[in-house]
């Protein structure tokens, strides 16, 4: 069954993922390799392109990362202070 | 009517200061007719410690004589009872900001045929053939709302996952239990490992319907149980493998079988009833606003995305479900 399961492994996966996508850093990764916010060109007739996977996976990101950074402060002081108790 | 047997209080020379003796303790309420009438002195002197007792707490202590007479400890019963109707006020709030009850009770709208007949259809999809819920357009000119899964069998219930849910802990449970694996945390590593697998799998669902832009129209509780009737199969399999097993773990020929099994079937389970939920072809009643037109390689990306997580992420968490742990391995002499 679980019984072997590592919970706590799961959530500090979980959150060192969530820190890797929150220290991205916006103009100098990922405007390098084109997964930058783009913001809307007026001369563009068209809609912009928010449609496709690419895209939403960048608006996934951005929001994660201006959504999350507040919160991570406090749950990474946390789990700092629960491995120096712990061990 | 009255309960006759709350004058065998202890008798009147035992000293005032004993602890008071819990006297079947009735959850009915106070409304008696009046109590038998008690010798003086015992009354004064057990209302002493009963006083305190019903002013501090407001629990309900069954009435002995003495007890309803006196005047602190009738305004003490009166403010505990008026505590508990305003927690349970607060709690009904509560509660229905976070979940609506009447939506639940869709939910639970079940019937006896339609629970027997909607386990054989997980158990075995292939022959059915109408697979879409079944609406009645409502009169107050939304969009129709769906049957109750009374009267629908594609319908998704909810007391089908959850008593699979409970069920599947309790049969794993007694598995590693005959198998003299047990421990009483087990219950507990049990269940939630089930919760985060399911947590887990609406998790991608969502995020999957996010990314390929599905327009997500059925509710989360209809997720929650087309994820939860996957517990049937694992039950299946588990109870299967251990009879034939005796004790052998889930392995071997027939269990892998019946897994393989139980898992294809409920893959097309799923496959047949989330296509109406994530590929909404042409639905007459979508909003009106965004319709934006579906291209051909996005129809063909949801259905991949469909087939995806029907069997492969179902392969994963079933595979996960079904694993055991190994009991001491008996040594034979």
């Amino acid at each position: 069954m679980f019984g072997l399961f590592d919970f706590g492994g799961l959530v500090h996966v979980s959150i060192l993922l969530v820190n890797a996508i929150a220290i991205l850093s916006e103009d100098r990764f990922l405007a390098r390799i084109g997964w930058g916010n783009t913001p809307s060109d007026p001369g563009f007739g068209g809609v912009p392109d928010s449609q496709s996977i690419k895209a939403k996976m960048v608006n996934l990101i951005a929001s994660v990362r201006t959504l999350m950074r507040i919160p991570l402060i406090g749950i990474n002081t946390a789990v700092i202070i629960y491995e120096l108790l712990l061990g | 009517m009255q309960r006759p047997h709350y004058s065998n209080i202890p008798p009147a020379h035992s000293p005032p200061l004993h602890h008071p003796v819990p006297q079947h303790v009735s959850t009915v309420p106070q409304l008696r007719s009046p109590p038998p009438p008690a010798p003086q002195p015992q009354q004064s002197g057990y209302g002493y410690p009963q006083q305190q007792q019903g002013a501090g707490g407001g629990y309900m202590q069954p009435a002995f004589g003495g007890f309803m007479n006196d005047s602190t400890a009738q305004m003490g019963f009166q403010v505990g009872k008026s505590a508990v109707m305003a927690g349970q006020e607060y709690v009904e709030q509560n509660l229905n900001r976070y979940v609506s009850m009447s939506v639940l009770k869709h939910y639970f709208n079940v019937s006896n045929s339609y629970v027997v007949n909607k386990m054989y259809l997980v158990l075995f999809p292939w022959r059915h053939r109408p697979w879409s819920r079944q609406q009645r357009m409502s009169s107050n000119g939304q969009d129709g709302y769906f049957l109750p899964p009374r009267e629908d069998i594609n319908s998704p219930d909810m007391y089908i996952p959850v008593m699979a849910f409970v069920t599947y802990i309790l049969v794993s449970t007694l598995i590693a239990g005959l198998r003299g694996a047990f421990r009483p945390e087990l219950l507990g590593v049990t269940a939630t490992a089930a919760f985060v697998v399911v947590f887990v799998e609406i998790l991608a669902l969502k995020l999957g319907c996010y990314l390929l832009s599905i327009s997500n129209e059925s509710q989360l509780l209809d997720l929650i149980a087309y994820s939860g009737y996957k517990f049937i199969g694992v039950i299946v399999t588990l109870v299967v493998s251990e009879v034939v097993n005796r004790g052998g773990g889930a392995g071997g020929w027939v269990g892998w079988t019946v897994f393989a099994y139980t898992f294809l079937a409920n893959a097309f389970f799923l496959l047949r009833s989330l296509k109406y939920v994530l590929l909404p072809e042409d639905s007459p009643h979508s909003a009106g606003g965004a319709m934006h037109t579906v291209a051909r390689s996005q129809r063909t990306r949801r259905t991949q995305f469909l087939f995806i997580y029907s069997y492969i992420v179902q392969l994963v968490f079933m595979w996960a479900l079904s694993r055991q742990e190994t009991g001491p391995k008996v040594i034979r002499a």
